[in-house]
């Protein structure tokens, strides 16, 4: 009972969202427009029972000693500044000059420096495998080296070979490949879509 | 398995030694020699501007098709990590729009996306610039966007011409789209292009998400991108010169050339030394790394 319920929504409102993409009707526009509001709601609800949650879960671990206390409380203390700065009396919410530098002097260059760890995470993960999987590592490597070189910032008539060689990789090979992909993931999405619509076998078990 | 030791270099211990040596050195020199040029008044042996001015070419042919103080919609979703690699060319961009006198209007679809367009929104203070907010939902939000873009009580001069022309999206000239890894360009053209077809969709874009793209440069959905650093750094130096916005703010730039090809280089050694002079140990092959044990 509880998959054909599921099953009767999904069809109902993924037919009314398809009909209302390529049938103009102001009635059908508005129903679409319901179910996506819906949507947003339903959205909006589960990022801020995610907060919820999140605040709750280092709250305990803070209150416990559980994990990492220190970690708990900047992630608290963090949270707490920027609702303050976002909902204090007067506050322009996310326009708010101490949000937008919380973002701008705080947020971003903390994530920016993040990741630009990774360049030397990756250097690292390349030694480390080239020393634990020659061959199979080699098959990452050289075509790591080859992009790298072609990507080198050079001028002048070798700088303009390098960048055709860069331009033909990216839309020819790796592009390619990209769209196999995608293509595949789509097969399986709408292949998985039809399972679950026609409620066959073990969809949501 | 294999055997530990199936795969072994073909060089013996000294010469080994010596192409551990030899190839950092070598690379160094490399660098070396195009610091030395750069600074010899070579600009053109370090160069960060992509050689292929195509991608700049359609970029500035969109532009000049639109006319006159353009309505421009900016759906402005980078992510905080790859920001900074377009940073530079997203400001050039809004900079160059806002002399034209371009009427702008801020709308994000991601969390990341609503607190860096809060930040960029400071940049373009004095300007003719609506905030729209932020619209839960991701693709949703975007597809109830498409017939209210704006929210509710919006006031000034671009929320006036938008109802002027009957509002929602096709009110406006263009979109210029700011993309980063949770939310891109292709929400976009899916769900507005076919909604909207004359609605001119342009893209910025980290370099990751080309491979994606490209098609849909080729066939016109996509009017215009700039989706490499390389395309972004050519847009910025044909910007480079022009004033401020306003006082204080200083016009950014993309990273050094010569910074890149540094990291680079170093790259380039780990890779190739790696392939040259390393191979399992004996007993290392294959052997599961820290944390795979469970």
């Amino acid at each position: 009972m509880r998959r054909s319920i599921a099953a009767a929504t999904v069809v109902v409102v993924g037919l009314l969202l398809l009909l209302d993409y390529v049938v103009i009707n102001p009635l059908l526009t508005a129903t679409a427009g319901a179910a996506l509001e819906l949507v947003v709601l339903l959205a909006a609800a589960a990022a801020v029972a995610g907060g919820v949650a999140l605040v709750l879960r280092h709250w305990t671990d803070l209150v416990e000693r559980r994990g990492d206390p220190l970690g708990s409380l900047v992630l608290l203390a963090g949270f707490g500044a920027m609702l303050v700065a976002g909902f204090y009396p007067g506050s322009q919410g996310s326009a708010d000059p101490a949000v937008r530098w919380l973002v701008a002097a705080l947020l971003a260059p903390l994530a920016a420096a993040l990741f630009s760890l990774l360049f030397i995470f990756l250097l690292v993960a390349l030694a480390r495998g080239t020393r634990l999987h020659g061959p199979r590592a080699a098959v990452m490597l050289v075509p790591a080296a080859v992009v790298i070189v072609l990507l080198l910032p050079l001028g002048g008539g070798l700088g303009e070979w390098l960048g055709d060689a860069a331009g033909w990789v990216l839309e020819v090979p790796i592009g390619g490949v990209f769209r196999g992909l995608l293509i595949g993931v789509g097969i399986i999405t709408a292949v998985q879509a039809a399972r679950v619509i026609l409620a066959v076998e073990g969809s949501d078990d | 398995m294999t055997s530990p030791v199936a795969w072994r270099p073909r060089l013996d211990r000294s010469s080994v030694a010596d192409r551990r040596v030899l190839l950092p050195v070598l690379l160094l020199l490399v660098l070396g020699v195009m610091v030395l040029a750069d600074r010899a008044g070579r600009p053109e042996a370090v160069s960060l501007p992509n050689p292929d001015r195509e991608p700049l070419s359609q970029w500035n042919a969109a532009l000049a098709a639109l006319p006159s103080r353009p309505l421009v919609l900016v759906g402005m979703d980078p992510d905080l990590g790859t920001y900074p690699e377009i940073r530079a060319v997203t400001r050039a961009v809004l900079a160059d729009l806002a002399r034209e006198g371009a009427r702008l209007a801020f709308i994000s679809f991601t969390p990341d996306g609503r607190a860096v367009a809060a930040a960029e929104l400071a940049r373009l203070r004095n300007q003719l610039v609506l905030d729209a907010g932020f619209v839960a939902g991701a693709e949703a939000g975007l597809v109830l966007a498409v017939s209210d873009p704006l929210p509710d009580g919006a006031t000034g001069a671009v929320a006036e011409a938008v109802a002027d022309r009957g509002g929602g999206m096709a009110a406006f000239d263009a979109v210029l789209i700011v993309g980063g890894s949770d939310f891109g360009p292709r929400p976009w053209v899916e769900q507005v292009g076919p909604r909207i077809p004359d609605l001119p969709l342009l893209a910025i874009a980290p370099s990751f998400t080309y491979p994606e793209l490209a098609p849909y440069l080729r066939t016109g959905q996509l009017k215009a991108l700039l989706a490499t650093v390389r395309d972004g750094a050519a847009y910025v130096s044909q910007s480079a010169g022009q004033p401020p916005l306003s006082a204080g703010t200083m016009p950014d730039q993309p990273p050094p050339a010569l910074a890149m090809l540094a990291g680079m280089l170093v790259a380039l050694v780990v890779v190739v030394r790696g392939l040259v002079t390393r191979g399992p140990r004996a007993g290392e092959a294959d052997a599961p790394d820290e944390g795979d044990a469970s």
